[in-house]
């Protein structure tokens, strides 16, 4: 698998969905040397399970982790994928970017072309409070089920106040016990 | 053997993930007659990991499973973003992330920085990365085959293997400086240089290996008993594994070539041109059971020795790091924007991290970090699937899911309770690092 038959699929399948790419290959190896590709690109974020669909349709499709942070005005989530799982040499990362706005911060599942993915989503639904219409189960996967705060939005008010309780709590100055704890 | 696996694999079945979904997301009642749920973890004899499962059993058999985590979520990542650490500070967070694959991380979480910010690492530092990323693959894969012979009731077998894993132990003690935890990657470089008196003693230590290998392969995949447990237990089919994401030995044991090593590889891994063993090198058929996971991983021992060894004989000389002063490296750091992904094979598979850096500010703008059992968590839901409830321990180990550490024991001698803490323990660790160095 070479990026650049990736790349011809992604644009020729997303048009202008497609916002930009790069990409950065890089040697390695001291004796024996290797070029490995990356692609970083930017998707809108309707068109992501359409991306995903289109780099399965090119080999095994491996999903990382999806990557995200509150920056600012937006949720930003960057997809790692491993195209041509498996291929000795041949695989190659792309990293798909999509910005979500934070009056309404959705974007479609890919669990239904990449099963894989339901672990990470619903870590984002958790830590972020994110929403991926689609996806079979949304309950906590690392948080207590009884918090609600999104712990990596710098926009949570309750997050400092929570933290606080909990230190009281455990140096026993505070008597009841605090939501997830 | 579940009835799927005799199935045509021609024959157009249920996909196997949705059947997946659908025994996690609800149980059919009607017409199978009653089912009790069985919650074990997050505390339980028969598991040793923070985790709980809620089994859905019909009398023995297992229909149905949920799984849930985060009993000793830490919230590491959190650490790193937002509570104003450099990125020095973060690496030893890093390390701290899993007792065991102590070295994974910091060589992914390194990566991502100096492909962030730049940095070149020196073809000696890439190969002693390599080394004890190896090194540290035989620990644990060892440290797997004993729990494993643990779980199964063959606790003689886990004396026996967890006795010789203490020779890689000590090897990594006389490289590092410790047994788990080793620093040994830092942005650039590696902070310890092999010497030439340490040579010998992991020559050595590789030959101790090679002459037990055998021995090891016998007492595991020859042994009557060990296969009666393991074969067609806790399956996991090639389809299953591609599209639940799974990674390491929990894939190639379905039979599927992935190893990051090989597939994507980093640092001086071209050199070594690793191959993803699968149990075809031994001569079966991957089944995907636990027989087959347990084939991969002691496989992998002997992969590992190979590696070490032609690392050692083609080892570089040069420099161990591009940037040995520690201001300059932390000032170049701080300068530096941009964003990068670093990954590595861990013992347990694909680990990932990735870093944005901001110019002007000390602290990464995200971390985010993918260990393995991540990725293998989805895999145990088809896993589990028509097993029997005494089957659930080794099923769930086989996987090799992370497990966390204690810092102080209770010891009974001559019928007195003593405990020890943190700091008498590394008291011994250095009078037993003292003696080794004599």
């Amino acid at each position: 698998m070479r990026a650049s038959q990736v790349l011809s699929a992604l644009s020729g399948t997303l048009g202008k969905d497609l916002k930009s790419y790069e990409l950065r290959p890089r040697e390695v190896g001291v004796y024996r040397k290797h070029t490995v590709e990356e692609i970083w690109a930017e998707v809108a974020r309707e068109a992501i399970p359409q991306a995903v669909a289109v780099l399965k349709s090119l080999g095994p499709l491996h999903i990382s982790i999806i990557s995200g942070h509150d920056a600012g005005e937006e949720i930003e989530l960057l997809y790692h994928l491993a195209v041509g799982y498996g291929t000795a040499g041949g695989e190659v990362m792309v990293t798909l970017r999509t910005r979500l706005p934070k009056s309404d911060p959705t974007v479609p599942s890919i669990t239904g072309i990449l099963p894989g993915a339901e672990t990470t989503e619903r870590e984002k639904i958790e830590f972020l409070g994110l929403d991926f219409p689609g996806i079979p189960r949304r309950d906590h996967v690392f948080l207590p089920d009884d918090l609600s705060i999104h712990p990596w939005r710098r926009d949570e008010p309750e997050l400092e106040k929570h933290l606080h309780r909990m230190v009281e709590w455990e140096e026993g100055r505070e008597g009841k016990e605090p939501a997830g704890s | 053997m579940r009835e799927k696996n005799r199935q045509d694999p021609e024959d157009p079945v249920l996909p196997a993930v949705e059947e997946a979904r659908a025994l996690t997301c609800g149980v059919p009642e009607a017409g199978l007659g009653e089912t009790f749920a069985i919650p074990i973890g997050p505390i339980h004899p028969a598991l040793k990991e923070p985790i709980r499962f809620t089994f859905r059993v019909r009398g023995e058999r297992i229909v149905g499973v949920e799984v849930r985590t985060g009993f000793a979520h830490r919230g590491i990542e959190f650490m790193g973003m937002r509570q104003g650490r450099n990125l020095i500070q973060i690496l030893y967070l890093s390390e701290r992330i899993c007792g065991i694959c102590s070295v994974s991380h910091p060589i992914a979480f390194t990566q991502a920085v100096e492909r962030a910010a730049g940095i070149e690492v020196p073809p000696r530092a890439q190969y002693i990365r390599v080394i004890i990323s190896e090194l540290e693959r035989i620990h644990s894969h060892l440290l797997w085959a004993g729990v494993a012979a643990h779980e199964l009731g063959f606790d003689t077998l886990l004396h026996l293997t967890w006795r010789v894993r203490e020779k890689v132990l000590d090897i990594l003690e006389e490289l590092t400086g410790n047994r788990i935890d080793y620093a040994i990657p830092i942005f650039g470089g590696v902070r310890r240089d092999i010497t030439p008196e340490q040579y010998p003693k992991i020559w050595e230590a590789l030959r101790y290996y090679r002459g037990l290998l055998e021995e090891l392969l016998d007492a595991f995949l020859r042994d009557p008993t060990v296969e009666a447990r393991t074969r067609g237990v806790g399956v996991l089919e090639p389809r299953e594994a591609e599209e639940l994401c799974a990674v390491g030995p929990t894939a190639r044991a379905s039979g599927l070539r992935k190893d990051v090593r090989q597939d994507r590889p980093y640092l001086a891994y071209p050199d070594f041109e690793v191959k993803a063993l699968t149990p075809e090198d031994f001569g079966l058929t991957p089944l995907g059971d636990v027989y087959d996971k347990m084939v991969v991983r002691l496989l992998e021992v002997r992969q590992s020795l190979d590696i070490i060894e032609r690392a050692l004989e083609a080892m570089p000389d040069g420099p161990i790091t591009s940037l040995p002063k520690i201001p300059a490296l932390l000032a170049h750091l701080k300068r530096a924007e941009g964003e990068g992904l670093g990954w590595h094979e861990a013992p347990r598979g694909e680990v990932i991290h990735y870093v944005r850096l901001v110019s002007g500010d000390e602290s990464p703008l995200v971390w985010k970090v993918k260990a393995p059992t991540y990725s293998n968590l989805m895999s145990w839901y088809p896993m589990f699937e028509d097993q029997e409830i005494a089957d659930i321990p080794i099923i769930a180990a086989s996987i090799d899911p992370c497990i966390c550490c204690m810092d102080r024991v209770h010891l009974v001698r001559s019928g007195k309770e003593e405990t020890w803490t943190k700091a008498e323990l590394l008291r011994l660790s250095w009078e037993k690092t003292r003696r080794m160095r004599r």
